[in-house]
């Protein structure tokens, strides 16, 4: 761990903690375990997981 | 086989013995000066300080004593994220961005306003209760919960109390949850409309999130599908400049188009909750939940820096008259109970349990971590609430009584505020409570009730200390208001569309067509059942001559503290039954606590014999003077005499229904733990059985040396987070 690597690592949570990076890792969870079918597309993934997350007080 | 594994037991070295002797002897210094000085003000440091090392020390000591001993949390057994992983909802997240995740999930609106108005007690009891409570209550319920839905495949806290206790229970768990989330989106949505009643400067900037939420949605829908950072970054600086036009635009000729009343204000959050609560997510949802999400981390931290930079002194008294008299102007009641039932998010909170099943337990990637995913995260939000308390603390009394009063105390105008303010015993003149309000642009600040204002104060008070000086005080201001009606809104909407679900699933039983989610008369229908019912609150909140924070808000403490003592008997109830009754103290003390402040608050306020205290005291006297014909101040006429009665009767029987629910829940939980008392035996749960691990991960914050060798030795590595 060295600070070279602090915006990196920056970049990469924000990136986590945003979700922007839910349907690569999707997509590669679909390839590694072999699933069955074509991988959903960008659009249907993101319907899909698009459930209501409750926000509280 | 893990040296992962909670059964090691290392010798603590010296080192660890010195950092932690120094962390305790710092942390008994501030709580020193925080409990004992008076008659001077104290530095807000103290407080910060006094936190700080009493989490870092619950977080090393209690909450693992919790995770090892009580939970025995297992890195050998694979969590649901890793069994069920579908890469869609069941998917191993990394836990530093599951605190993330989840720390948004629970962190709004409620930490920033319970302090603020539990500051008319001073800020010592509040910030007892906070920290301790947070310590001993909350974080152990949001920990706790969180780990038996996650060995339950992320079930919700409702179907744990059916599975773990029974049907009446259950039932009675789930009709309490519903009617809570009622209250509580009407009491968020008042401390909206109270912000920005008559504010056109506020009005038209959180008018201005609709198009920017829009605008995001299509950016991320159709432009640039997936950018999630980069549409989010165009989100603030579109709202930063949004605020800064609603300057522009309360000078303007447009002034007065965005200059609305209450009442208007109210019909037009009806009218988006409903429509944004039927729009597809993408539209609005997700799109604000972004901007509201990294503006309240930003907004924090930022507020966390204020507060050390600038080093404020506490205005506030360390415990008021009002603690003891009970009689304060912005609400009813003494230290006990109220100031534990006015102060829930940032200590315990009942509504965090239906956060903490659910989602982030099918996230978890190892058993251990729920200790930082659920103890940590409540204890970021307690954090939280100790900043709010520090913002409401170091305004002049005179200032915060004058704003927090219900309009029938203080009036409208600047001398009659003033008047008031000195009756109650606090001093502030006319022309200051002018310059005040002048100073963060805005009309008046007399009777500004619910918060928000208050808190925006603080923190306009905090930024222009050490960011742009009195020139911009005015923009913080209004950046607060923003940051606070931004979040609520979100909950709001959020909250209409579960409120929708559940009542969707529950009508289903009864009438098939209801239930099905793609029935769009049905999505209708039970949207304006959940908005109208929310929006009745609303509306008698605003229009009660009584003031509408005075009167709901301890209805909404009390129902958000008795769902989390339905909550803490649920968890009671699965230790006792899978043989842990030696441990079930660990939230059974917690759930008596708790039990004994919400029984006491809400048998005074239906049987209190005073008016101000009891709802139906006060009904009895507004009808007997009806009958005679009489008005009664701060009412103005028989027809909100009339209102006055009304709204008294409903909220007196909402606090008795709501009292009677948790009772049901609690006896039934006690009766199944005698039941495994008595048989000596473990009983049946529904943990889902154990499935070997096959990841190696972390557990805490930071990897410690030995488990960084386990994961080079696995070769699994921990994302380019861990390089």
């Amino acid at each position: 761990m060295s600070l070279r690597h602090l915006p990196a690592r920056l970049w990469w949570y924000l990136r986590e903690l945003a979700g922007e990076t839910g349907y690569e890792h999707y997509v590669v969870h679909h390839r590694e375990h072999r699933v069955a079918g074509a991988p959903l597309t960008r659009r249907e993934f993101e319907r899909r997981k698009s459930g209501t997350a409750m926000r509280c007080c | 086989m893990s040296i992962f594994t909670p059964t090691t037991r290392a010798r603590p070295g010296v080192r660890s013995i010195a950092t932690w002797t120094a962390v305790s002897l710092v942390g008994a210094v501030a709580w020193g000066v925080v409990a004992l000085v008076r008659g001077e003000h104290i530095s807000a440091i103290w407080l910060v300080f006094a936190a700080l090392c009493s989490y870092a020390i619950a977080y090393r000591f209690y909450s693992r004593f919790i995770a090892r001993r009580v939970l025995k949390v297992d890195d050998r057994r694979a969590t649901p994220a890793e069994r069920l992983d579908n890469g869609i909802d069941y998917h191993v997240t990394d836990r530093r961005v599951l605190l993330g995740h989840h720390f948004a999930a629970i962190a709004g609106a409620g930490p920033l306003v319970g302090p603020i108005l539990a500051a008319q007690l001073g800020y010592l009891p509040g910030t007892i209760w906070i920290i301790v409570g947070v310590v001993f209550a909350g974080a152990v319920q949001d920990m706790v919960v969180m780990f038996l839905s996650m060995r339950r495949d992320g079930k919700s806290l409702g179907q744990m109390a059916r599975d773990e206790i029974g049907r009446v229970g259950g039932t009675a768990a789930l009709v309490a949850v519903f009617s809570i989330m009622i209250i509580l989106l009407g009491v968020l949505a008042l401390v909206v409309v109270n912000a920005l009643a008559k504010s056109p400067w506020g009005t038209f900037s959180i008018a201005m999130t609709i198009p920017i939420a829009l605008f995001m949605g299509f950016y991320l829908r159709v432009l640039r599908p997936g950018r999630v950072v980069e549409t989010s970054v165009i989100g603030v600086a579109l709202l930063v400049l949004a605020i800064a036009a609603g300057g522009w635009v309360q000078n303007s000729s447009w002034a007065g188009a965005f200059t609305l009343k209450p009442e208007t204000l109210v019909f037009c959050l009806i009218g988006y909750g409903f429509i944004a609560s039927i729009l597809p997510v993408w539209m609005l949802l997700t799109p604000r939940d972004y901007l509201s999400t990294f503006m309240k981390i930003g907004t924090i931290a930022l507020l966390a820096i204020g507060v050390l930079v600038t080093n404020p002194s506490l205005q506030n008294e360390a415990i008021t008259k009002f603690a003891s008299t009970g009689d304060g102007p912005v609400f009813v009641g003494g230290l006990f109970p109220f100031a534990f039932i006015t102060i829930t998010c940032g200590a315990l909170s009942g509504f965090h349990a239906l956060m903490s099943s659910g989602t982030t337990p099918k996230m978890i990637q190892k058993e251990s971590q729920v200790r930082l995913v659920g103890y940590g995260a409540m204890l970021m939000e307690s954090f939280v609430a100790v900043m709010a308390i520090i913002a409401a603390s170091l305004l002049d009394p005179g200032l915060y009584y004058a704003m927090n009063s219900p309009g029938g105390v203080v009036g409208a105008t600047f001398q009659s505020a003033a008047t008031a303010v000195t009756n109650l015993g606090f001093t502030i003149t006319p022309d200051s409570l002018q310059a005040a309000s002048a100073a963060v642009g805005e009309p008046t600040l007399v009777s500004r009730t619910g918060g928000a204002p208050t808190l925006a104060v603080g923190i306009s008070e905090i930024f222009s200390g050490f960011l742009g000086g009195t020139a911009v005080k005015a923009f913080w201001y209004h950046f607060a208001i923003m940051f606070e009606a931004l979040f609520i809104l979100t909950t709001v909407d959020a909250g209409t569309r579960v409120g929708r679900f559940m009542l969707q699933d529950t009508l289903g039983n009864i009438w098939k067509p209801i239930g099905r989610v793609s029935w769009l008369p049905g999505v209708w229908l039970s949207s304006a059942a959940v908005v109208g019912a929310w929006g009745y609150f609303l509306y008698t909140g605003v229009t009660n001559p009584l003031g509408g924070i005075n009167q709901l808000y301890p209805l909404f403490g009390i129902a958000n503290q008795l769902l989390a003592a339905a909550a803490l008997s649920v968890v009671t109830v699965v230790l006792v039954k899978s043989g842990r009754l030696k441990w079930a103290w660990v939230t059974a003390i917690p759930m008596a606590w708790v039990v004994a402040v919400t029984m006491t608050a809400s048998y005074q306020k239906i049987f209190s014999a005073d008016p101000k205290m009891g709802f139906f005291a006060q009904r009895q006297r507004y009808a007997d003077a009806i009958a005679h014909g009489k008005v009664l101040a701060p009412a103005k006429n028989l027809d909100q005499m009339r209102q006055v009665v009304i709204n008294s009767t409903v909220q007196g029987v909402l606090a008795a229904l709501l009292a009677v629910l948790i009772i049901v829940v609690i006896v039934d939980g006690a009766r199944v733990c005698l039941q495994a008392i008595i048989r000596g035996r473990e009983l049946p749960t529904t943990e889902v059985p154990y499935v070997e691990s096959t990841i190696v991960a972390p557990s805490g914050l930071f990897a410690t040396a030995d488990e960084r060798r386990e994961l080079v030795g696995a070769a699994t590595g921990d994302g380019i987070g861990e390089r």
